[in-house]
């Protein structure tokens, strides 16, 4: 599903990543874990090309990101991100939040991507917060609508930058929860967590990345 | 020294006069206002574009209409160019003109402002579930930056509706001008003049007072 290949990325002169080799394979959750400046989100971002690479090769689901045939708009719905800071747009209800993506770039009607809006808030837990503004919600309703916007694109792979780094300690659990439930649907997903926990429970292997390579990577035996 | 009587009556006498001259100050700042957000919004964005030519052409009208004083672009409009072009045009045309042009070049500065001042999360949110990036600026950017430009857009409002006093260069028969006239008839200085600031200054409040009423509005429609 996503192939990463000797991948190097510079900001400047600095080289944040230093010949990065991944495979994800479908249906598979990557936990990436590393101290921070490690370069983890770094190439999280890579894979939905908000930053692009200085040389190697990133493939999603058959695209070739360097491509320059290749539809940008038609990976990033493939491979959706989920941001630390939910990243919610404020002007629009929860709903709107959701329904934006399936109306203006999958060209549903507005009654169907309502009708898969709320079935997604449902999902997410959140189905009676669905006219409420991002800004009346705590941060762990955010991040689950931030989620439900993600996955109202069907996309292949769900890509989460620290999901629940900006939250508060109770909040998190709700969080985790939602994704620990795509999981087990089947839901490819490659997360930046510092969540130790988490990633014995839920991920298929864990990468640990320091100084912008690949230190250790382990197949998850307890989950 | 001859004592002052204050004529109250020049004060009401003067008003039905003075409204032909307000009736002109709000034709010509209403078109100069709706070109001049036109204008601004275009070289607003065109600053922010990634093309350094369309950059810099941008720059060029900002920066050359913000480094010279409205007067001398009035009359440089007024009586400059028709020499130049061969054709005349009204004082009207060259007023609305004016204020368009002046005012585009300061709501451009409001609106990159704005614009930037946008978390950069919320372009890459947008993006990241596959809007274009003319999706992302419409419906992302565009109404959220909207919002914080309506505090300096109604400052520029208010300016640039007491900018057109200085019409009265070309002739303009606006408020102030008119005011002017109906001095050189009556010599009444202190009553029409003050009159007339009450006038401008009843034309500024309603506008603050409506700018402040769709600010509240839109914040509501965010759950504030």
């Amino acid at each position: 599903m996503i192939r990463i290949e000797n991948v190097h990325k510079y900001f400047g002169a600095l080289e944040v990543l230093r010949g990065i080799d991944l495979h994800i394979k479908q249906g598979e959750v990557v936990v990436i874990v590393g101290p921070s400046g490690s370069g983890k989100s770094t190439l999280l971002r890579c894979i939905n090309k908000l930053e692009a690479i200085t040389s190697g090769r990133i493939e999603v689901d058959g695209y070739d990101l360097n491509d320059k045939n290749t539809d940008i708009n038609k990976v990033r719905t493939e491979a959706t991100m989920v941001f630390q800071q939910f990243n919610l747009f404020p002007h629009m209800t929860v709903l709107g939040n959701v329904i934006i993506g399936p109306i203006k770039v999958r060209g549903l009607s507005k009654a169907k991507a309502e009708a898969f809006g709320q079935e997604l808030l449902v999902k997410v837990d959140l189905a009676d917060k669905s006219d409420a503004y991002p800004r009346q919600l705590s941060g762990g309703q955010q991040q689950r609508v931030a989620i439900a916007r993600a996955l109202a694109l069907e996309p292949k792979v769900l890509l989460f930058d620290e999901p629940t780094s900006a939250l508060d300690p109770e909040l998190v659990g709700e969080v985790l929860e939602v994704m620990r439930n795509l999981a087990k649907e089947g839901m490819t997903m490659a997360v930046v967590s510092h969540e130790m926990g988490f990633a014995k429970e839920v991920a298929d292997r864990c990468i640990f990345i320091d100084e912008g390579v690949i230190m250790e990577e382990a197949p998850n035996h307890l989950g | 020294m001859a004592s002052f009587d204050f004529a109250y009556h020049v004060m009401w006498e003067s008003v039905p006069v003075l409204m032909t001259g307000v009736k002109y100050t709000i034709i010509i700042t209403a078109g100069g206002l709706f070109f001049g957000f036109i204008l601004g919004t275009a070289s607003g964005l065109m600053k922010l574009s990634r093309n350094p030519v369309v950059q810099r052409i941008a720059g060029l009208y900002i920066e050359s209409i913000r480094g010279t004083p409205l007067m001398v672009q009035v009359m440089f409009l007024y009586f400059g160019l028709p020499l130049a072009l061969g054709m005349r045009i009204s004082p009207l045309t060259a007023s609305i003109v004016a204020i368009s042009a002046n005012s585009g070049a300061y709501i451009a500065e409001v609106v990159r402002g704005a614009v930037q001042s946008i978390e950069k999360g919320q372009v890459e949110a947008g993006r990241s579930i596959g809007l274009t990036r003319s999706q992302t600026m419409l419906y992302i950017i565009w109404p959220q930056a909207f919002r914080r430009m309506i505090p300096p857009l109604g400052n520029q409002f208010i300016i640039s509706l007491k900018d057109t006093s200085l019409l009265v260069v070309i002739g303009m028969g606006e408020l102030t001008r008119t005011g002017q006239e109906i001095i050189a008839e009556n010599f009444r200085a202190f009553e029409v003049w003050l009159t007339v600031a009450l006038i401008y200054l009843a034309m500024t409040r309603t506008l603050s007072y409506a700018l402040q009423r769709i600010e509240r509005r839109m914040s509501v429609s965010e759950g504030i």
